[in-house]
């Protein structure tokens, strides 16, 4: 016969069971169809979002609103010398595929500027990332309200 | 629908020696993600969608712009330039499909 002691023995463990596989296996789910931030930083630039150091000489461009996430522009310039620069990359954090676009510099391009117009699946920040021909790495990013996603 | 692959160059064809001026530019490719479905079908929509767009003027390779499906559909780009002297820019640019093109404009730079 199962005792009232026995019972909340065997809750307790299902629970604490059901617990441990929801941790072990959501994360593992959602993450097959969706890559991280951190992971296409890492891709693409070799390091985290904390090895990039924000900087005030990058401007993003975009609408603090977008009313379709299927086309939100973005622009992005800065001061720093052409001669000085090595590539941008763009990336939204919280799309699938965070990598948007990343462009190769010269100095026949006379400034730094890029403007396109991108996909967001939620509000999100869009970040812009200079790559000088130093190594360092510099960042700016803009945050975008995201009404209807553009990327189902 | 207008033919994939198409695109609408501006640029100024006269540039002044030492002005940097704009190149804008608009493909028609559809920019699949490969994650939509088909509303009818219920089955997924191949990904189908520019991975590169590369500048050259004078064959000189000067500016290259890597894409990914996260661009809006019929993508738009623009970049700075700042030509030195006279010549042909060619822009060329390809999707994940094999599908391969590209625009030339004549630029003359005076004074």
């Amino acid at each position: 016969m199962t005792t009232r002691r026995d019972f909340l023995k065997i809750v307790g463990v299902s629970v604490l069971g059901l617990t441990f596989l929801g941790v072990g296996v959501l994360p593992t789910t959602s993450s097959a169809a969706k890559i991280s931030l951190e992971d296409a930083l890492k891709k693409h630039l070799g390091v985290g979002l904390s090895a990039i150091k924000e900087s005030k000489d990058i401007i993003v461009k975009a609408p603090s609103i977008a009313e379709s996430g299927a086309n939100v522009p973005v622009e992005v310039r800065s001061t720093i010398p052409i001669e000085k620069v090595e590539a941008l990359y763009i990336f939204v954090d919280k799309n699938p595929n965070p990598f948007i676009a990343s462009i190769d510099f010269s100095p026949l391009n006379g400034e730094v500027y890029f403007a396109t117009r991108i996909k967001m699946g939620a509000t999100s920040p869009v970040r812009a990332i200079l790559k000088l021909k130093d190594g360092s790495l510099l960042m700016a990013y803009k945050e975008v309200k995201v009404t209807v996603g553009g990327c189902g | 629908m207008a033919k994939i692959g198409r695109a609408i160059v501006k640029v100024p064809k006269k540039v002044k020696k030492g002005q940097v001026v704009t190149i804008r530019m608009v493909i028609i490719h559809p920019m699949e993600t490969g994650l939509r479905k088909d509303k009818k079908t219920g089955k997924p929509i191949p990904a189908h969608y520019i991975t590169h767009v590369d500048f050259y003027f004078n064959d000189k390779l000067f500016t290259k712009i890597n894409t990914s499906a996260g661009v809006s559909k019929n993508p738009y780009f623009a970049i700075k330039f700042k030509p030195t002297e006279s010549g042909t820019l060619k822009i060329f640019y390809e999707d994940n499909k094999g599908g391969k093109w590209e625009k030339t404009v004549q630029i003359t730079v005076e004074g």
